[in-house]
């Protein structure tokens, strides 16, 4: 199983087009926000 | 000592932020590390750097999520147990609040994603831009909160409005307090200086254990070199912390001082035993008239001891005086061992340094104790006042039952003794494996750099 947190790319691994990684990197941001979206309101549903 | 719902409701919220202050301690200068470790990755290419990151980034998940939940958990007790609060200064400090929750989740939250999963989907130049995005969020959020925080040790900026609650009426005077600036550079300094001393404790155990030695020894370094920078810096960054309150929390800095007398020059007093029903010091051992030198005032005026504060506006004397002793005392260890360490460093004798090592790893925790200690002499030394000077604890809390109070206390007790333990044991057996290592597998247990360690890597 590869590892959750990956590290760099490998010297002389392909990358991805551009395209391609500012998709990532939107999704990513966008998962991120989302994720603790998530923990705040499942907490304040417990508590409040 | 009455269990009503004003004391539960403070211990409650002790509790809650007492374990929430070790995460952010811990990620604010965690965050900045990793960005230096990533932009040194990518000017030098050197591996190491990149195995120390993916390290630390691992902990660094771990104590940020278990910062978000707690953090979390924190704000909505300003609802449920603080509403009078809430409601009195909800005007001028909500926006305060606000602005750290949107760059902790538009700055942090989001750019972690990135940071954790993204190094091969976004490519390194984005990845860096997340990492130093979510460090710099660390910085702001730390930023809002001490506006916050700092505003209710020295309120400024504001009104009441004819129904009695606080009104802005200067918004840059509400963020930029009196104490804000000198009390954020305490926290953020603070900050670093215990990720130095965790990182310091870390490397130090994985270099007596022979493991992973080239990313130990420059993480080693790269500690020594905050502590012997930031530590003495601290101290003096303190001390003008204290000018400030000492101008604006007279009743805080006796208690810290254990002055209770009135006079032209007071002690510093080293140990005392403070009794607050005789109004006195037991065991006293001070410096006698040094009071005028460290507080920067003329030797005619008088510094206020506590007997010149009605009692009810006394803050409890005993855990001030003894918390910041704490804090100080952890200071001044943290000063020895950053020039310890750069004097074995600069005399080339720190990789064979196996003592200084044992003490590093003692030391690892000591940051955590001493952002603590210094939390419980500011908020204690705060009261009886939430809003120092303008609103009572007492009159802030919630018109709610004592037993509502005490089982929502013991809930998040269960909760996070559960929760938190896990997480930190995780973290604990983390440190103790140490990073990834290009190296070859240790072939001796023996300490770098000892004759024994050096004949054996040299075999």
């Amino acid at each position: 199983m590869p590892p959750i947190i990956e590290g760099p790319p490998e010297a002389g691994e392909a990358r991805p087009p551009l395209r391609t990684r500012l998709g990532w990197f939107i999704a990513l941001w966008i998962a991120g926000a989302i994720s603790v979206a998530a923990a705040a309101y499942t907490l304040r549903a417990l508590i409040l | 000592m009455d269990f009503d719902a004003l004391l539960l409701a403070r211990l409650q919220f002790a509790f809650t932020v007492g374990f929430h202050i070790i995460f952010p301690s811990f990620t604010i200068g965690l965050a900045s590390y990793l960005a230096v470790l990533e932009g040194l990755w990518l000017a030098t290419g050197r591996e190491h750097f990149k195995n120390l990151y993916l390290f630390w980034v691992k902990i660094f998940a771990l104590s940020f999520g278990m910062g978000v939940v707690s953090g979390v958990v924190m704000s909505y007790q300003f609802g449920t147990n603080w509403s009078v609060f809430s409601a009195q200064a909800g005007s001028v400090i909500g926006p305060l609040l606000a602005y750290e929750v949107l760059t902790a989740f538009f700055l942090e939250a989001s750019f972690l994603g990135v940071m954790l999963f993204g190094w091969k989907r976004v490519g390194p130049g984005l990845h860096f831009f997340s990492t130093c995005m979510v460090a710099i969020g660390t910085l702001m959020s730390a930023f809002w909160i001490l506006a916050a925080n700092s505003w209710m040790q020295t309120p400024a900026g504001f009104t009441f409005a004819p129904d009695g609650t606080m009104v802005a009426t200067d918004f840059w005077e509400v963020v930029f307090n009196p104490s804000q600036p000198s009390r954020f550079a305490h926290m953020v300094l603070a900050a670093y200086l215990t990720t130095a001393m965790v990182v310091a404790g870390a490397s130090a155990y994985t270099l007596l254990k022979g493991r992973a030695l080239t990313e130990g020894r420059t993480a080693l370094r790269m500690a020594i070199l905050m502590m012997a920078i930031v530590a003495p810096l601290q101290v003096l960054v303190g001390h003008e912390s204290g000018l400030v309150a000492h101008a604006h929390q007279p009743a805080k800095i006796a208690a810290m001082e254990g002055w209770w007398e009135d006079r032209q020059s007071q002690p510093s007093i080293l140990f005392a035993w403070p009794d607050e029903a005789a109004e006195t010091n037991h065991f006293e051992l001070a410096a006698p008239d040094t009071s005028s030198f460290l507080f920067d005032t003329p030797p005619t005026e008088t510094l206020r001891g506590l007997k010149s504060f009605p009692e009810e506006d006394r803050p409890p004397v005993a855990i001030v005086f003894w918390s910041f002793r704490v804090m100080v005392g952890i200071g001044l260890i943290m000063v020895a061992l950053g020039l310890w360490g750069a004097f074995v460093w600069a005399t080339g004798r720190l990789d064979g340094a196996s003592l200084y090592f044992r003490a590093l790893v003692l030391a690892g925790p000591s940051g955590f104790i001493a952002v603590l200690a210094g939390w419980i002499a500011a908020e204690v030394g705060r009261q009886p006042y939430v809003v120092y000077g303008v609103l009572r604890t007492a009159d802030a809390v919630s018109p709610v039952a004592a037993g509502t109070v005490a089982a929502s206390l013991l809930f998040f007790l269960i909760v996070y003794a559960v929760v938190f333990t896990a997480g930190a044991l995780y973290i604990l057996r983390l440190m103790a494996a140490g990073p990834e290592s290009d190296e070859p597998a240790p072939r001796s247990k023996q300490p770098p750099g000892t004759p024994l360690g050096a004949a054996l890597k040299e075999a």
